[in-house]
């Protein structure tokens, strides 16, 4: 990770911005919501894996700060909403896309297809990820050269 | 099955406020399909996608906007060897590929 940042400075102007976009594990909370009500049913479990990923990125952004490559402007998270027509399309999707990542507990799974099952024709089952957004700017000579 | 991304558009808000996009160059790094570079694609003078899927390079080349496409190219390479110039790019988005 350091070394690919090293060499998106490398092809940034002095004084370029990085945009880093990215979701970040926090037990994302699991709904259903229709126009007229949202209920939250639960929180998906982050996997250690997942939450490893995580660390390595900001490590990975932390090294390149103190070698004086990049300096954060600005940061800020912000709700990231992934929806499905159903209940059982977000347990397919977590199997098929996240399984690695995170996972639904029994008595979250069995909360969401209750509330679904009883909420209005309209309700959508949503997962709502936590993004992390930072500008940095290009800082000064790299390091050695 | 059908999944709905980011129907707020709260992505797209705060890319914009971060970074103005206009005239500038732009390499995104893990493009995938080009969802996100579809964000600011027609604002920047070049957009270079960079993502190790040919697939999702594919995808994101036939879907980018007819307004983007003559100064728009999507290449199969990895962060880690950027095959490009020094002082290329005015701005580097890295999409959910850190």
């Amino acid at each position: 990770m350091v070394h690919a940042l090293s060499e998106i400075r490398r092809v940034l102007i002095p004084n370029g911005i990085l945009i880093d976009l990215r979701p970040v594990l926090d037990r994302w909370t699991v709904e259903v919501a229709s126009a007229r009500a949202t209920s939250q049913t639960g929180r998906v479990t982050d996997f250690p894996v997942g939450l490893k990923d995580d660390a390595a990125a900001n490590q990975a952004m932390a090294e390149s700060e103190s070698k004086g490559w990049f300096i954060r402007e600005r940061e800020e998270f912000f709700p990231f909403v992934y929806s499905w027509d159903s209940a059982n399309e977000l347990e397919e999707w977590i199997a098929e896309e996240w399984e690695d990542f995170v996972a639904l507990d029994e008595e979250t799974r069995r909360a969401t297809r209750s509330a679904w099952a009883l909420a209005d024709a309209d309700a959508r089952v949503q997962l709502n990820l936590k993004m992390l957004i930072t500008r940095w700017r290009v800082g000064g000579e790299l390091e050695g050269g | 099955m059908t999944v709905q991304k980011d129907a707020q558009g709260n992505e797209k808000k705060f890319l914009h406020e971060f970074a103005d996009f206009r005239n500038q160059r732009v390499l995104e790094i893990g493009c995938g399909e080009g969802r996100l570079t579809r964000h600011y694609a027609h604002a920047s003078s070049l957009t270079v996608g960079l993502d190790s899927d040919p697939d999702a390079l594919r995808v994101a080349l036939i879907e980018s906007p007819h307004e983007a496409k003559h100064k728009s190219a999507f290449i199969n390479a990895q962060a880690e060897h950027l095959p490009f110039s020094k002082n290329k790019f005015d701005i580097a988005a890295l999409a959910w590929s850190l």
